[in-house]
């Protein structure tokens, strides 16, 4: 079975169907369900946008974005409050995804690799200032950090020290999600797959 | 981190004070705590605000949550004292020697400010986690006039969550049943979540599938809808409401004014 | 015939979008409302297809090719679904779906449906006790809905469904989780319900011939049989697979038969049929 590109009128529905309503917090469960197996594992990924991914890539880049957001609001007001400022990266990986989706550049296992690295990008080009306002420049990160302070200690700047931190973890996240939510997207009932695409 | 801390409701007890301050208060207040902590770089007021903030935390409740976020950024913080204070790029001055390694004051400064700030941050959140229940947010939300629709896209995740994280302990023991070989290398690993993955993900979504359905069916959105008045009284809601923003936009205001003038 | 009082389906066939084969063909039915109508037959015959038209989930909520025409008491979903859907009470076939996911509480949970009607607060409390003392949840009304049993859950999604007093009951296996003595309990309750159609897919066979008005068989997508359960189940094919009730099973090995030659489904029946045997 190939995954085909989504021929929509617009991916751009701003009006929360009652079928995009109960996606978005099932999305948002999943992130947390795959965060913590990662954690479990203890891979050296996050997998905390499994959800979002798959929001996007069902619904639109605006369920997603919304999943994204909603994600680190909730996280942040219930486990970890300086997540809640990464609301704004989610909505970026939200976005993102949705608009790479509806393109057609998740129907093949090469060009998922080339969405990764977008993402990827998208992820760090708007976490490095986030980082460097809240953390100095760091992401917490044990081997991203260390390479983080070899940069600066050799007096590269900082923005740049910080998003190579960031974008390193990033990509290895990005094309891991963007691998599962491939995956799993291709398993996914087409009954659900119109369900959750029909707009009403 | 386990799905309890998300979903700790509080029993119906006796009321507290801090019952009686409505969730969009406590939540400008985190607002204005963290515009305050950003406006300067005054170590002496932002160890006032720290203290501030940990005081409304002794006197209303301390929570295992607030202590594994915070656990977590003071390993944070000590590791942005470590770097920054080696390697800043405005380090000048020495202020200590360990084992002949040398810790700049500018950079040690620059990390504890910024620690400060993290630290404030976490301490007023810490208040609205200990003394907010989800239910409470998800009424009080719908009562100040959110739709139902927004207010259950926004807080359903944690009422489904437990049910979801129930399916995948059932998923996973299945999979034990059936024997999964130990997980070496990262693509092994990855691939032995899959198993686990795939039905979860299909089950949750199939369960959102048939709530998106019934929601309908019993008419959620029927412009008669009309939510019941929650038993909790709030005092001087709307005057906090209107304070605090005040507080907020001046502190904005006041941030921008100097950016602006500083460009000149 | 007096519109108003019949259910009609004419000619329906439903497909879903996608896909390659109806799933419901050529659908002929005109009856009186107000009846029990057990709906039976194996997995993938239809049954729940069914449900979702009567319940006007197709086309009003899943997308579906569907062409024929369907009213109850001379109403259709086309026509004013909120209307419809006011008079209709559903419990689908998964109970914990069919919870809202954001009610604190048993009793919560029951006021949702009539808060979406903006019914008044005594109103709801009155009803949420009455509803939970005929579905046995009272001692739950406190309790997490999510900390039910599958058989409390399935009692709670059908109390979610008859809390607004519906006109019509549509139920697609509304007993699959329940223990024997829940099932004879919610069976036996089934009986009181006055001045409703009820509408139920179930594969309790002895308990439908007990309380059905009529009986309604699926295959493969068709309506192959409908009539009263003793009509029903005296004419089965075995292409339908579908088994006998233990009743007639019973009265079959006894050759005990009732006038017209024809064997008992139900258990006044198998007594009469004994009756006129001895």
């Amino acid at each position: 079975m190939k995954t085909e590109p989504i021929n929509r009128t617009s991916m751009w529905k701003f009006k929360l169907s009652a079928a995009t309503m109960t996606l978005i917090p099932a999305a948002v469960g999943i992130n947390y369900v795959a965060k913590a197996l990662a954690e479990g594992l203890k891979l050296p990924v996050w997998l905390g946008s499994l959800g979002t991914f798959l929001a996007s890539m069902l619904a639109g880049p605006v369920a997603g974005a919304i999943s994204g957001f909603i994600n680190n609001v909730i996280y942040g007001l219930t486990l970890s409050p300086i997540s809640t400022v990464y609301a704004i990266t989610s909505i970026g990986i939200g976005i993102a995804v949705g608009i790479l989706h509806a393109r057609g550049w998740f129907s093949s296992a090469k060009k998922v690799f080339v969405s990764a690295i977008i993402i990827a990008i998208v992820s760090a080009v708007i976490s490095t200032p986030l980082n460097v306002i809240f953390w100095g420049g760091q992401t917490g990160i044990a081997w991203g950090d260390s390479l983080f302070a070899v940069m600066v200690a050799n007096h590269l700047p900082v923005w740049l020290a910080s998003f190579t931190d960031e974008f390193v973890l990033d990509i290895l996240d990005k094309v891991c999600v963007a691998y599962l939510a491939f995956f799993i997207y291709r398993q996914l009932p087409q009954r659900m797959v119109r369900f959750f695409r029909d707009d009403k | 981190m386990t799905d309890q801390s998300m979903l700790s409701d509080e029993s119906a007890g006796k009321s507290k004070w801090y019952n009686a301050v409505d969730p969009i208060t406590k939540l400008l207040f985190i607002l204005d705590m963290a515009l305050l902590s950003f406006a300067g770089t005054n170590l002496i007021m932002e160890a006032g605000l720290i203290t501030a903030a940990f005081l409304l935390l002794v006197f209303s409740k301390i929570s295992s949550t607030t202590v594994k976020a915070l656990g977590f950024s003071l390993f944070l913080i000590f590791t942005m004292l470590v770097i920054q204070g080696l390697f800043y790029s405005k380090n000048q001055t020495v202020l200590f020697s360990v084992l002949g390694i040398n810790f700049y004051k500018e950079g040690l400064m620059y990390a504890t400010t910024l620690g400060s700030r993290v630290l404030v941050i976490i301490l007023a959140s810490g208040f609205f986690m200990v003394t907010t229940t989800i239910s409470e947010n998800a009424k009080y939300l719908e009562q100040s006039g959110l739709s139902y629709k927004t207010v259950y896209v926004l807080m359903s995740v944690c009422y489904i969550l437990p049910e979801i994280m129930g399916n995948m302990r059932k998923i996973q023991q299945a999979q034990r049943v059936r024997g999964v070989n130990p997980q070496r290398t990262i693509l092994q690993k990855l691939k032995s979540v899959l198993p686990v993955l795939i039905p979860l993900v299909i089950k949750t979504l199939d369960q959102s599938m048939t709530r998106s359905i019934s929601l309908q069916l019993r008419g959620f959105d029927n412009p008669k809808r009309k939510a019941l008045k929650a038993d909790t009284h709030y005092r001087l809601a709307g005057m906090w409401h209107i304070g605090l923003t005040m507080i907020a936009v001046v502190l904005i205001g006041w941030k921008l004014w100097t950016k602006i003038n500083g460009l000149f | 015939m007096d519109e108003d009082k019949r259910i009609v389906l004419e000619n329906l066939n439903v497909r879903y979008s996608g896909m390659e084969t109806s799933q419901l063909k050529n659908i002929n039915i005109n009856t009186p409302i107000g009846q029990i109508i057990g709906i039976v037959g194996n997995s993938h015959s239809g049954k729940s297809t069914l449900c979702r038209v009567l319940a006007g989930i197709i086309p009003k909520i899943i997308s579906a090719t569907i062409s024929g025409t369907y009213t109850i008491a001379g109403r259709s979903p086309m026509d004013d679904w909120t209307a419809f859907n006011t008079s209709t009470g559903v419990v689908l076939q998964n109970p914990a779906g069919q919870l809202s996911g954001l009610a604190d509480t048993v009793a919560d949970e029951l006021a949702f449906d009539l808060i979406n009607q903006g019914t008044s607060a005594d109103v709801i409390s009155k009803r949420v006790a009455n509803v939970a003392a005929q579905m046995g949840l009272t001692d739950q009304l406190r309790q997490k809905p999510e900390s039910l049993s599958g058989g409390q859950m399935q009692r709670l999604a059908i109390a979610t469904a008859i809390i607004t007093q519906p006109q019509i009951l549509i139920m697609d296996d509304p007993t699959s989780e329940m223990d024997p003595v829940g099932r004879q309990q919610f069976f036996h309750w089934l009986t009181t319900v006055k001045d409703t159609t009820v509408f139920i897919v179930s594969s309790e066979i002895d308990d439908l011939c007990e309380v059905a008005d009529s009986i309604w068989i699926m295959s493969e997508g068709e309506l192959v049989s409908q009539g009263s359960p003793q009509d029903v189940f005296n004419h089965l094919s075995p292409e339908w697979q579908i088994p006998t009730p233990t009743v007639y099973q019973m009265a079959e090995k006894m050759n005990w038969r009732l006038t017209g030659d024809v064997f008992p489904v139900a258990a006044e029946e198998l007594k009469e049929a004994f009756d006129a045997t001895n």
